[in-house]
């Protein structure tokens, strides 16, 4: 779903998939001329996703004359949207890509992907406005959102049951929590704060009501260390400083071996984490819960997002129309939604989506937990995002790895690397040309 | 024979001229390969950078730009952006380090080992020298894959919970280790190569003279394979400069390592991060400049090396 890196796709399936790539971009130019109704149309299809052929597949079998190959793009995150960039000039890209939502605007701006308006239905009545703002910009609507990324807290509650506690409400219990459980167990913390992933940052900083880029007219305001952001920041630091919480990233070989073997207890995650866990922390599945994040104030349910995708149809596709039915089959459709799913473990976008009878049963590693996916539903309808992505939030995200490792490393604060981040973003805005406010 | 005198020489001309003609043919046709691909593969990808380090993208009108980003001339700011970035001389410091740790044990150890390898005593010359040259064969990437899991306390066979090989000064240690674990046993070579093409009666009067077998070593032959170890130096400051396999493998265990934390990230970080191809590009000359400047300064300590000696 978001973590690619995971997937541990080795260079060389990366430079496999790179060449089929050419090879197809060639064959589509050539077969498919004539955009007569009665011939096939063959699509390209980029996306890193475990499980999506499947998918396709299904598409495939029931639609015939659109036809669609699914390719696995050599690198993910980034580093397929600036090959996208790079490749658009030079009209080799393929029709239909994943994008994350933060990339969007940044494929928009450089007129990678096209406005889907005159094919899609009105979405307006399958998708709630947050899910809807992930996608719309300025009145026009660059695809349709596949998952909701609801940020939740994952909790051993085997651990949390012998020491009497339960899931925390708010942050102040996390933080009690976490000195009860590390005084208990000097071995073990509550969790960890990862440098390497600024979308998780985002999230937390978005359920505490910051705003990093807000626009008025066509001007942007860029507010990475504005107060809300620098509350989330002093908070971690501070159970940091403490040994409450582990300055380890996500991913690495040292958190799979401290999360498999109960070092960590717990962890701040996304709807999508019972996807990745299994490979993580094999040995403790049916041991863990999720819960809603912790709230600033209790009874307060509102939760970032960490992650989430769209598909969008690229400016170098021949067949707009025909690529945009199939994004709308996909994540608009009860047929499509039903594959991802059952295939791709996706927590759907879609208001209706959320409510069908694949949900009922938890992903595999939560089977302990049936009411998984009321959790998810729960917290999907209290998401609360950017007003919007910047065009730029890939030097944003770079910024925030590179500060936030270093503040780490050299126990240096936290509130300084959101200063980094800030000026980093708005340099690069006003060097490509956006009208950025201060 | 009087008659055929002018004949002959009329086919010797004839074959001569030919011979000419071919002479001067055949070297442009067996060239033409390599000249054609590095004008191909190097020297046309870098005239193209070299335009992009003068470009720069511009998107104007709208929220997200209403037409298509224009590559718009940005004359010299590109280079400026990089000479004036503290983290670019950061970057550069942090390589600088390695470098200075790396490249004297490169060539000590490439060294040892070529002269060890070759003295009288040694046993099982041929497995131990496949045995250091083993590590040359591990791509970068798969060393320093290994290592990291060596380094990481949960995983560390040596000593990786008492020793923070993560740490702010470790780092430095535990990437040069990597690196110059992957490249000593190629060095060894080149030097072994040498040391054995040394004419062998030189080290017979020497022993002849009394000499121990540590005294030739270090008096007859290191000064012998002096131009070697100099190419070796070459080699392994160019290699200082390259550094990015090690680093980047062992960015995502730890926060040691940031993505700008050696030049050469830095530049993949702007060209394929931060989608800024042209500011990477101008970053790569300013590196090429200070490699070829560098090369030249250690060629030229390694040629006074040579010519002190041989006096």
């Amino acid at each position: 779903m978001r973590k690619s890196k995971l997937k541990g796709v080795t260079a060389a399936v990366g430079l496999l998939a790179a060449a089929t790539l050419v090879l197809t971009g060639c064959t589509a130019t050539t077969s498919a001329t004539s955009a007569d109704s009665s011939k096939t149309v063959h699509l390209t299809f980029t996306n890193w996703d475990g499980g999506m052929q499947t998918v396709v597949d299904e598409w495939n079998k029931a639609n015939p004359k659109i036809q669609v190959k699914l390719i696995k793009p050599a690198g993910t995150g980034y580093t397929l949207y600036n090959k996208l960039i790079t490749n658009n000039k030079a009209g080799t890209n393929p029709d239909v890509t994943e994008v994350e939502y933060q990339a969007l605007p940044a494929l928009i701006s450089n007129k990678v992907v096209i406005s889907l308006d005159k094919y899609l239905p009105d979405l307006s009545k399958n998708f709630s406005a947050s899910a809807l703002a992930q996608v719309q910009f300025q009145g026009k609507t660059y695809g349709v959102p596949q998952n909701a990324c609801p940020m939740v807290f994952f909790y051993r509650k085997d651990v949390f049951d012998k020491l009497g506690l339960s899931a925390p409400a708010t942050w102040a219990d996390y933080a009690k929590a976490a000195a009860v459980i590390h005084a208990a167990d000097p071995a073990q913390q509550i969790g960890n704060f990862t440098a390497a992933d600024p979308g998780w940052f985002a999230g937390l900083a978005q359920q505490a009501g910051a705003n990093w880029w807000t626009t008025k007219g066509t001007t942007w305001t860029v507010g990475i260390n504005d107060a809300a952001t620098v509350k989330v920041a002093d908070y971690w630091e501070g159970l940091i400083n403490q040994g409450l919480v582990n300055p380890e990233p996500n991913w690495s070989a040292q958190w799979n071996t401290d999360m498999n073997s109960g070092a960590l207890v717990g962890w701040v995650g996304a709807q999508w984490g019972p996807n990745q866990l299994p490979s993580i922390a094999k040995d403790t599945a049916g041991k863990w819960e999720a819960a809603p994040l912790p709230a600033w104030t209790a009874g307060d349910k509102t939760v970032g997002i960490w992650g989430g995708e769209t598909e969008a149809v690229t400016a170098n596709s021949k067949y707009p129309e025909q690529a945009a039915k199939f994004v709308n089959w996909m994540n608009g459709s009860t047929a499509g939604i039903n594959s991802l799913i059952k295939n791709v473990q996706v927590f759907p976008a879609s208001t209706p989506g959320q409510a069908l009878p694949a949900l009922k049963t938890p992903p595999p590693f939560m089977s302990n937990q049936p009411d998984y996916n009321a959790v998810m539903a729960e917290s999907a309808k209290n998401v609360r995002t950017f007003q919007i992505w910047g065009p730029n939030a890939n030097v944003t995200f770079d910024s925030y790895s590179n500060a936030f490792a270093s503040a780490l490393q050299n126990k240096t604060s936290l509130s300084a690397a959101l200063t980094t981040m800030q000026n980093a973003t708005v340099s690069d805005m006003k060097k490509i040309g956006f009208k950025v406010n201060g | 024979m009087a008659i055929a005198a002018p004949a002959r020489a009329h086919t010797q001309a004839k074959v001569q001229a030919h011979r000419k003609k071919r002479g001067s043919s055949l070297p442009v046709f067996l060239v033409a390969p390599a000249v054609v691909l590095l004008l191909l593969f190097t020297i046309a990808p870098a005239i193209y950078a070299i335009d992009l380090s003068f470009l720069h993208l511009k998107i104007s009108g709208g929220l997200l730009g209403t037409g298509t980003p224009q590559e718009v001339w940005a004359g010299f700011s590109n280079y400026i952006a990089t000479l004036s970035d503290p983290e670019f001389w950061h970057s550069l410091g942090r390589m600088l380090i390695i470098a200075v740790i790396g490249v004297p044990a490169t060539i000590f150890f490439a060294t040892l080992f070529a002269l060890s390898l070759d003295a009288k005593r040694a046993r099982l010359v041929g497995f131990t020298r496949l045995a250091i040259f083993l590590p040359y064969a591990v791509p970068g990437v798969v060393a320093s894959l290994l290592w990291g899991f060596l380094y990481l306390p949960a995983t560390s066979p040596i000593g990786g919970q008492f020793i923070n090989y993560f740490g702010s000064t470790g780092i430095f240690f535990s990437v040069t280790n990597v690196a110059v674990w992957g490249v000593v046993g190629f060095n060894m070579v080149i030097l072994y190569t040498a040391v054995r093409s040394l004419p062998p009666d030189l080290f017979e009067a020497a022993e002849l003279d009394g000499a121990s077998e540590l005294q030739i070593a270090l008096r007859i032959k290191l000064p012998l394979i002096a131009p070697a170890i100099t190419m070796v130096a070459l080699f392994s400051v160019i290699g200082a400069l390259q550094l990015f396999n090690e680093p980047t493998t062992l960015k995502p265990l730890a926060n040691a390592i940031t993505s700008t934390w050696v030049p050469l990230m830095r530049v993949y970080t702007q060209a394929n991060v931060n989608n800024d191809i042209y500011g990477g590009s101008a970053t790569s000359f300013v590196l090429i400049i200070l490699t070829v400047g560098l090369a030249i300064v250690v060629n030229l300590i390694g040629r006074r090396i040579v010519g002190r000696e041989s006096k």
